[in-house]
């Protein structure tokens, strides 16, 4: 994370006349500038937090889906060319790589956007909203399946999601 | 009187300036007792990081407007000279 509050010496420096020497450099208060909330207040906006969620989980998903799809056993047809089996192969892995990005893609920004709307309601910091927002987006990634479905796959990411937070936390 | 007078009649420059003083003092102890009050109330004391959180901003932000409709209440009360229930 940036470090926006870079303590920077303001202000004439104290000399040590001979009575103080222990006088120790008081750095006065720096207000933050209004450029500074203003950029706060852009990274406060759910909308913001989830777009930048939801393309940064689009290209992971981009990732993993050309490392999956290139771990795959290539497809050795006698009717196509070397040239073609690559465009093929090519295409195939390009399909793939593009269906995992749309799905990460959408897995993060609904998560991203349902814990920055939890967070804001509750006022409060903590893993509850992690675990809701882990739900909330299992449910409604696997609510095609039917209501059984969204239950499992709201337990199973809610699960997934906190402890992925506490993994994090424990290296801060 | 050649120029008028800025103080409100019956005020005389040392009264006016020492209710400025009065006030200038009022107002720097609801500045410091809302930062202490909402701090206390809305940030968390294990402090993980170094940048208020989404929740701590809300929180900051309800705490403050509360604040301050408190404050607002209680000094029309006062002014009002009801006396007390």
């Amino acid at each position: 994370m940036a470090d926006s509050s870079a303590a920077e010496p303001t202000g004439p420096t104290p000399s040590t006349v001979g009575s103080d020497e222990n006088a120790t450099q008081i750095q006065p208060i720096r207000m933050p500038t209004i450029e500074e909330i203003r950029a706060q207040e852009v990274w406060n906006n759910c909308a913001v937090r989830a777009v930048t969620s939801g393309v940064m989980g689009g290209g992971l998903g981009l990732m993993m889906g050309l490392f999956l799809g290139a771990l795959d056993n290539p497809i050795t047809n006698d009717t196509m060319t070397a040239r073609q089996q690559f465009v093929f192969t090519a295409k195939q892995m390009g399909q793939r790589s593009w269906n995992s990005c749309k799905t990460f893609a959408v897995m993060g920004l609904v998560f991203s956007a349902a814990e920055c709307i939890v967070e804001k309601a509750r006022a409060k910091h903590d893993t509850t909203n992690t675990a809701i927002a882990g739900c909330v987006t299992g449910g409604s990634m696997s609510a095609r399946g039917g209501p059984k479905a969204a239950c499992i796959g709201c337990a199973g990411f809610a699960t997934f999601s906190v402890l992925i937070e506490k993994f994090f936390d424990r290296h801060t | 009187m050649a120029s008028p007078s800025p103080y409100p009649p019956g005020v005389t420059k040392e009264q006016a300036i020492s209710m400025a003083q009065m006030e200038m003092e009022y107002r720097v102890e609801l500045f410091n007792k809302l930062a202490q009050t909402c701090f206390h109330k809305c940030v968390d004391k294990k402090y993980k990081e170094a940048e208020l959180n989404m929740g701590e901003n809300s929180c900051i932000d309800r705490c403050v407007s509360k604040y301050w409709q408190v404050n607002g209440m209680v000094g029309q009360l006062l002014s009002a000279g009801k006396p007390p229930m």
